[in-house]
Order: C-alpha cells, then sequence, then structure tokens
C-alpha cells in the first residue's frame, strides 16, 4: 500500500515533466535542433558537472525554503499565498539591516541577526491574514494573494525613497556589508547558505513526517470535521503553521539577499518570483519533503542549464520558460482530474459502453448494480 | 384516484437495501407525511421519485401508468418537484431571478435579452396566484430563511408541478415560520396540489397531513391516518422494538452512589441561532450506564456535541469527578478520561484516506504512549493498531490500508477499541451501533457492559430503542430539547417510552390518556 502510493506519487509529479520534456522536444525539433543533445547538453552542463551541479544547488535552496513554506501550509488546507511576499519582506528587511549595522561588526553575529530579522518580518507578513483566518473567518487565500501586491507597493516606496542608494545610478537599497555575505566556496557559486537551508530541510522533514504536528497537518488537510472532533483545535494550528510558513520564506529571501543579491532592487524576486517558483516545486513535489527538494534541484537545473545552451547551441535559452510552463500546464491537468474526476468518468464511460453492447436490455439491472 | 403509486420498489447499495419492496400509494390531493429515523430510507425512496437515483427493481406508476424517471428534469416534466432541505438558490439574486433561473423570459423568441420587467409581472402574478407573501424583486440573501423556501416552492409551481415533495422542510424554520409553511401547504392542497412531507418531527405530522407513512429500515411499517393515529403510536411505530442481544440484567453489581459525571441546566444555540437545548440537567453514578432516548431531532445530538467539545454551551456546568469541564476542548476531555464515541463515524469519528494505524491514535496521538517531545514514534503507532484490532476483532483487508476500506461494523469496532484502551472513567456513546452488522453489534454492546461494570460510567445516546432499554440503568427522554421523563428500563412498556417520546410526561399519562393524540 505505501510503495503503492509512493509509485503514484512519484507518477504523478514525473508525467507533467516528461510531457513537457516531450513537446518541448518537438519544439526544438521544428526550430531545426537536435532535441536529445539540447537536452544533453542542458542537464550535464547544470547536474553532471561539479560546477555545474554545485550551480544547480545554490539557486535551489531558496526553492526549497518556499516550496517547504507552501507545503506547510497547502497540505493542511491552508492556502497560503503570501510566501511570496514574506520572502521578498524578509529579504528586504534583511538587507537594510545588513547595510546598517556596525561594519565592524564580526561576520557570525552579523549574519545570525539579518537571517533573524528576514525570519521575523516573514512571520510578521504572514501572521495578519494568519489571525484574521483563525478568528474571523476570513479567507486566506484572497488575503494574502491581494497583500502581495500591497506589499510589493510599499517596498517600491521604500526602496526609492527611504532606503535608496543615493550613490547607485539606479532604484535599489545601499548594500550589506562584506561580513553579513555569505561568501562563495571555492569558485562555485554555492555559499555557506546551503548548510542553514539544508537543515532548516531536515528540521521541516522531520517535523513533517515524523512529528505529532506533521500528523496533526495531514489530519487537517484531509478531515476538517475530524481533526476537531479529535481535539486537534484547528484554529491555533492555523497560526502556527503560518508563522512555521512565514518563518521559512522570511529565511529565504534573507539567504536570497546575502548569498546572491546583497541589496535590494524591484526585481529582487526575480520573475515570477521565489515565492511563486516554490508554490510550483510544492506542487510538483506533491507537498512531501522530499519531493520538494528534488523538484527544486530539477528546477533549478533548468534555470543554470538554460544558460549553457544559450552559450553552447543554437536554441534560445527561452525554451526553458517554455518547457517550465508546459510543466505547470501539465500538474493543472493532474488536479482538474483530481476535483473532477474526469480520468474516472472517461473510464465509467467505456465500461457502461462495453456493457451495453454486451447485454441485452432484460439485464440493464445487473448492470447498475455492477456500476 | 392514486396519483402517485410504487408496486415493490426496491434500492440496493451493494449488499445493504436501502429499500425493501416499498409499497406506497398516494392520493391526488392529499398531504401525506413519510416518518422515520435517519437512516430509514425515506430520502432513498424519495430520491427515487424525483429521478437522482434509479431503483433496483420494482415499478412506479403516476397518475396510473408506468414512468421511468431518470432525472430531476423528468420529474419536473411529469409534474413531480421537490424543495431540498438545503436551498438551492443564488444569494446575489432576487427572488423573480431566481424562480426563473433557467426559465427566462426573453423580450422576443430569439433575442438574447431578458424581458426584466414581464418577469416580474409574472412571478407577481404566481405570488398572488398562490396568495404567499413575498416581493418579487427583493434579493435572496435579504430575505429570511421562511421567505427562501417559499421561493423554493414558487420554483416549482412556476413549472407546473402538481406533486411537491418537501424534504425536512421545517429543520431550518422558526416555529412561527412552521406556522406559515403549513398554511401555505394548506392553500396549495385546496387548490388540488398532492404534497409529500419528509421530517421525523411528530408534532407536525399530527398538525399538518392527512395520512402518514411510516419507514423503518427500508421498510414501510405502518400506513396510517393521521385522524386514527397518535404521536405515541408513530414513536413506537419508528423506533420498534427488537430484542436486544446482550442485556444489562442488572446481575452484576448496581451502581455506586457514587456521582461520576453531572451535567446542569444546558443550554446551547444551533447554527441557525434557535435555541436547541433548554436546561437539561442529569448525573451518571459510577459503575452506570445511564441511556439517552427520543426521537432523532430533538436536540439528542447537540448534547453529545456539547459534551464532546465541539459545540458551545451558553449556559449551564458540566462535571466529571467533581471538577468542572465546562465547554473544554476534545483533547482536555480525553486527557482527563472522557472518552467520546461521535455520532458520525465516518465524519467525526474516523478519517477515511488516513491508514488504519492514524486513525487508531487519533485523539490519543499525544499520549506519551506514541509520542515523545513532539515526535511520533512509528512503531510504537504499528503495535497499538495491532494490539486494538486483535482486542476487539476488528477484520481488516490489508492492516497497512486505509480506513475507509473497512465495513461499517469494523470501523466502528475500531472507534470503541480506541476510546476503551484510552481507560477512561467516562464514555460518551452517541448511536454506538448505528449500521454495523449484529454481529459486530453484540460485540459492542458486549464490551460496553464490561466497561460498566468494571465500574466506569456510560452516557449512552441511541435512536435504537432496545439498545438503550436493553443497556441502560436508567433511561432518560428527551423531547424537543428537554429531558422529557425518567424510567426504569426493567419495568418501563414500550408503550409509556413512546408516549415520553411524543412529549408526554408521566404525570399526564397517569392523569389519563384522554388526550394523548395530541402532544401537548
Amino acid at each position: 500500500m505505501e510503495s503503492n502510493n509512493l509509485k503514484k506519487a512519484v507518477l504523478n509529479s514525473a508525467l507533467p515533466v516528461l510531457f513537457a520534456l516531450i513537446i518541448g522536444a518537438i519544439i526544438i525539433a521544428y526550430i531545426g535542433e537536435d532535441p536529445l543533445a539540447t537536452y544533453a547538453l542542458l542537464f550535464e552542463k547544470s547536474l553532471l558537472t561539479p560546477k555545474g551541479f554545485m550551480n544547480t544547488l545554490h539557486y535551489a535552496m531558496p526553492l526549497v525554503l518556499t516550496g517547504l513554506a507552501i507545503a506547510v501550509t497547502f497540505k493542511a488546507n491552508i492556502y497560503n499565498m503570501a510566501v511570496e511576499g514574506s520572502c521578498v519582506l524578509g529579504g528586504f528587511f534583511a538587507g537594510i539591516v545588513g547595510a546598517s549595522l556596525s561594519a565592524r561588526m564580526d561576520a557570525l553575529s552579523m549574519q545570525a541577526i539579518c537571517l533573524f530579522t528576514g525570519i521575523l518580518f516573514g512571520v510578521l507578513f504572514a501572521l495578519l491574514p494568519a489571525v484574521l483566518k483563525a478568528v474571523f473567518h476570513v479567507d486566506e487565500m484572497v488575503v494574502t494573494l491581494m497583500l502581495n501586491y500591497a506589499l510589493q507597493k510599499i517596498l517600491e516606496y521604500l526602496a526609492t525613497g527611504v532606503f535608496r542608494d543615493t550613490a547607485s545610478g539606479y532604484v535599489c537599497t545601499p548594500t550589506i556589508h562584506a561580513n553579513a555575505m555569505f561568501n562563495r566556496m571555492g569558485n562555485f557559486r554555492i555559499t555557506p547558505f546551503v548548510f542553514i537551508a539544508l537543515a532548516a530541510f531536515i528540521i521541516i522533514y522531520l517535523v513533517m513526517k515524523h512529528s505529532k504536528l506533521g500528523y496533526e497537518i495531514t489530519a487537517m488537510g484531509k478531515s476538517a470535521t475530524f481533526s476537531e472532533a479529535m481535539g486537534m483545535r484547528t484554529t491555533r494550528k492555523i497560526i502556527i503553521l503560518m508563522i512555521i510558513s512565514g518563518a521559512l520564506s522570511g529565511l529565504a529571501g534573507a539567504g536570497w539577499m546575502m548569498s546572491e543579491k546583497f541589496k535590494y532592487t524591484l526585481d529582487f524576486s526575480g520573475n515570477p518570483g521565489l515565492g511563486w517558483d516554490g508554490m510550483l516545486v510544492s506542487l510538483l513535489g506533491g507537498h512531501s519533503p522530499m519531493g520538494i527538494l528534488v523538484a527544486a534541484i530539477l528546477y533549478a537545473a533548468l534555470k543554470t542549464g538554460a544558460d549553457s545552451i544559450n552559450i553552447y547551441s543554437a536554441v534560445p535559452k527561452e525554451i526553458v520558460s517554455v518547457i517550465q510552463g508546459l510543466i505547470i500546464l501539465f500538474l493543472a491537468i493532474k488536479f482538474v482530474d483530481e476535483r473532477f474526476g474526469v480520468s474516472g468518468k472517461i473510464s465509467e464511460a467505456i465500461y457502461t459502453y462495453k456493457a451495453r453492447h454486451k447485454q441485452t436490455t432484460s439485464d440493464q439491472t445487473s448492470i447498475q448494480e455492477e456500476a | 384516484m392514486n396519483i402517485i403509486q410504487t408496486i415493490g420498489l426496491t434500492k440496493k447499495f451493494g449488499d445493504f437495501v436501502a429499500n425493501d419492496h416499498i409499497d406506497l400509494s398516494i392520493e391526488e390531493g392529499e398531504i401525506r407525511c413519510i416518518v422515520g429515523e435517519n437512516g430509514a430510507g425515506k430520502s432513498t425512496l424519495m430520491n427515487m421519485l424525483y429521478g437522482m437515483l434509479r431503483p433496483t427493481s420494482g415499478t412506479l406508476l403516476l397518475r396510473g401508468k408506468e414512468v421511468q424517471i431518470d432525472s430531476p428534469t423528468d420529474a419536473i416534466n411529469l409534474g413531480l418537484g421537490m424543495v431540498h432541505q438545503h436551498f438551492k438558490l443564488v444569494p446575489s439574486l432576487t427572488v423573480y431571478e431566481n424562480i426563473l433561473l433557467g426559465a427566462e423570459i426573453k423580450k422576443s423568441a430569439n433575442s438574447p435579452l431578458i424581458d426584466t420587467r414581464k418577469e416580474i409581472e409574472v412571478v407577481r402574478a404566481l405570488i398572488d396566484d398562490y396568495d404567499f407573501e413575498l416581493n418579487p424583486e427583493d434579493k435572496v440573501e435579504d430575505i429570511s430563511v421562511g421567505e427562501r423556501q417559499r421561493v423554493e416552492i414558487l420554483k416549482m409551481l412556476y413549472r407546473n408541478v402538481d406533486i411537491l415533495i418537501l424534504d425536512e422542510p421545517t429543520a431550518v424554520l422558526t416555529p412561527q415560520e412552521v406556522d406559515g409553511l403549513f398554511e401555505n401547504l394548506r392553500k396549495l392542497r385546496s387548490q388540488g396540489k398532492t404534497i409529500i412531507v419528509i421530517t421525523h418531527k411528530l408534532r407536525e405530522v399530527m398538525a399538518l397531513s392527512d395520512n402518514v407513512t411510516v419507514i423503518k429500515a427500508g421498510k414501510v411499517v405502518g400506513q396510517l391516518k393521521t385522524s386514527e393515529t397518535n404521536e405515541a403510536e408513530l414513536a413506537q411505530l419508528m423506533v420498534g422494538r427488537k430484542v436486544a442481544h446482550a442485556v444489562n440484567d442488572g446481575s452484576t453489581q448496581a451502581p455506586s452512589d457514587k456521582i461520576m459525571y453531572y451535567v446542569e441546566n444546558l443550554r446551547t444555540i444551533d447554527g441557525y441561532g434557535n435555541e436547541v437545548l433548554f436546561g437539561v440537567s442529569f448525573e451518571v453514578h459510577k459503575g452506570e450506564i445511564l441511556g439517552i432516548a427520543g426521537v432523532e431531532g430533538n436536540g439528542q445530538s447537540e448534547l453529545v456535541s456539547l459534551l464532546s467539545g465541539t459545540m458551545e454551551a451558553i449556559a449551564g456546568k458540566v462535571f466529571l469527578k467533581g471538577n468542572e469541564i465546562t465547554n473544554w476542548w476534545p483533547d482536555q476531555l480525553r486527557h482527563v478520561g472522557v472518552g467520546i464515541i461521535p455520532e458520525d463515524r465516518g465524519l467525526e469519528g474516523l478519517c477515511g484516506t488516513m491508514s488504519i494505524a492514524d486513525n487508531a491514535i487519533a485523539g490519543y496521538h499525544d499520549r506519551s504512549e506514541v509520542c515523545h517531545h513532539g515526535f511520533l514514534d512509528s512503531r510504537a503507532i504499528k503495535a497499538k493498531r495491532d494490539r486494538l484490532l486483535e482486542a476487539f476483532a476488528v477484520r481488516t483487508g490489508d492492516v497497512n490500508g486505509d480506513v475507509g476500506a473497512l465495513s461499517g461494523g469494523n470501523a466502528q469496532k475500531l472507534i470503541v477499541a480506541r476510546e476503551l484502551e484510552s481507560n477512561p472513567d467516562f464514555l460518551i456513546a452517541c448511536q454506538p451501533t448505528r449500521g454495523v452488522d449484529i454481529g459486530s453489534e453484540e460485540f459492542i454492546h458486549a464490551k460496553l457492559l464490561d466497561f460498566r461494570n468494571a465500574g466506569h460510567s456510560v452516557l449512552l445516546v441511541s435512536s435504537e430503542l432496545s439498545e438503550v432499554l436493553g443497556l441502560s440503568d436508567r433511561v432518560l427522554v428527551m423531547y424537543r430539547g428537554k429531558i422529557a421523563g425518567e424510567v426504569d428500563p426493567k419495568k418501563v412498556t414500550s408503550r409509556e417510552v413512546g408516549l415520553l417520546m411524543a412529549g408526554i410526561s408521566v404525570e399526564e399519562q397517569k392523569s389519563e390518556g384522554k388526550e394523548v393524540g395530541d402532544g401537548e
């Protein structure tokens, strides 16, 4: 049974990727390039060379964190769309603190303070919708979704006004002190932040798989009435889960600031944004921590591989965006099916059709019984 | 003439027979009530009439002609309409828009535009025709529940329906609205409509219907003229009386004098803001099973929800072993030794899509037995699961599988196992054997008696009279949110219980049964 579930989960996530790659291959073939060679290049340069793999890991880490942030709430049927906001807000204030502390402070305490600031603001941002949901039953999906846009404008105001680095020719906040930065390890883009992210991953893995809270998350996601009757106090759990989600997002943002960006620019989180990418990663990983780790690495590999395609082949790197888009599309099909049972209905229709043809009308009742 | 007649109408779901050879004939222009407990098969029968379910066998005659109804649209075309318990209206649209939804009046045959003025006129004429009180231009979200129900009825009447089925129409109404509804239904009858009302409120049956059909366990057990019966007789027919297998014959020790659990003056309101419990008080002694009997819908469900921590009391107090536990959460209750077997096995007692092991620890997943410092011990969980399955003889196809795959009896045994094996002092058991096979029923009854004989206490709430009378040391009967009286299960006759369930107190019974049929 358990191995069956696992098989199903893997299939559910692997199929969308496979279909996306197949359609991507058709497009590559259509523009006159060799799809297999292109894919070989894409994955070789991003996963199979030490340098490529290290770079991929570097880009995967924030996605692992935002993916987990999505999973802890989605699995409990709480649709927290504020991961992007928590991530950006956490990153922003980690950057402000990292630039305004005394430059002579030692690296360890400075980094700790910055990370803590990121986590704190991530949590604060998630707390507002959590309280609204738990106390007033306000729909968290709408609130969290819309708050992101409000936040985007507020940060734009802060970055262009209050905290603007006037020495710079474009809109950004001051660069953080060298002591607040996570430095690259060797020749690779990867930084010590990877260890912090992996530590967070292990903690969340244990919590989700083996803890009382993880058990309650699963129960809440499967049946709210049941978990309430079993004394899981769902309103309190909603707040706890949103705090965890906000903390992970804030950590992702702070890490991104301190290991990659070093200052806040208006495109800090990229396009579509670390939080939104994290949502895809979480869906692709079936909201399971291991799945999220694999999905994040795959997703980051597409990103690092894209540059190699651009350099070493005639295929434009936009093909990677096409593949990413197709993955989302095929994932959506899976959810439509789960929601409306399309494949079930099709197989049922085929079954009834066959049965009708086999039997005469006098046997109609037995068909209904079987169905 | 019979407008509806069914001959041997049967519906099976797998092995379960929901309707067993139902022969029903309904005359044109009558108000017919169909009564029965939850799960007796009333809704299955109505859903077959309305085309939502197809009969496994049997024939259905409408105005003397055999018909096959495949969908609600078919039913409406044949002049048969249904008003559901939960309204299917669009709150943001007006009354007339809701009534004409799907049958909009266009400006001309091919025009895409709706003729609003004509629509309002038509609906106003319809309202006047039937003498209903409604303003066609009000938005549905702004009108009362009673008015919404009128909109539902008009929706059907507009479609020229002459048979109207109402499913539990009074469940959501205030007493005043109930009176209004009855008046409207009588008006409709005088205009030649046939009305079928599904209900389990006997007072309303007596007040409204011409004839009444009683269904129990999928069979018609009574077909009576309302004027020739009374509430007590109906109550007796509904709950029946079959021989209980395990019986509390008092041969073991009598209950102690010590009080284990008591409640004082409990009151609460339901989700619609109606008061459903009016000052309920009782005490349960050590080593005693206190039974609560009554026709369903008289506050028992709310009482159990309240005592299990999923509903809040607005007044009153609950004590366990002398300590107040009013409005405690379910986890707190379980911690101080209250075991809970909830009314709805599939919804509250178990989670069908979680594994047997996960269900076996639910509610007790924070105990040191399976949980250390917030982390669960999967080996201990499996051990606990195996212990429960073994001790309560729960048969499973796959022990690692989901609970949803278990049969009703085995699923219920799992719940009883979980609650009893945690060694509570007091057990709330609500409908502990509903929908389970005879073998499991006997087993569960024996376990409840063992638990009592070990000096613990049980509050047993059940709509199965034989269960309550067979197991309990004392029985309280609930009627309309109050305790109507207490009886000794060893001495009472089922007629006396029936009268109490119909709201006629012991004193009234003694002072002569002259007005027995009238309820209050």
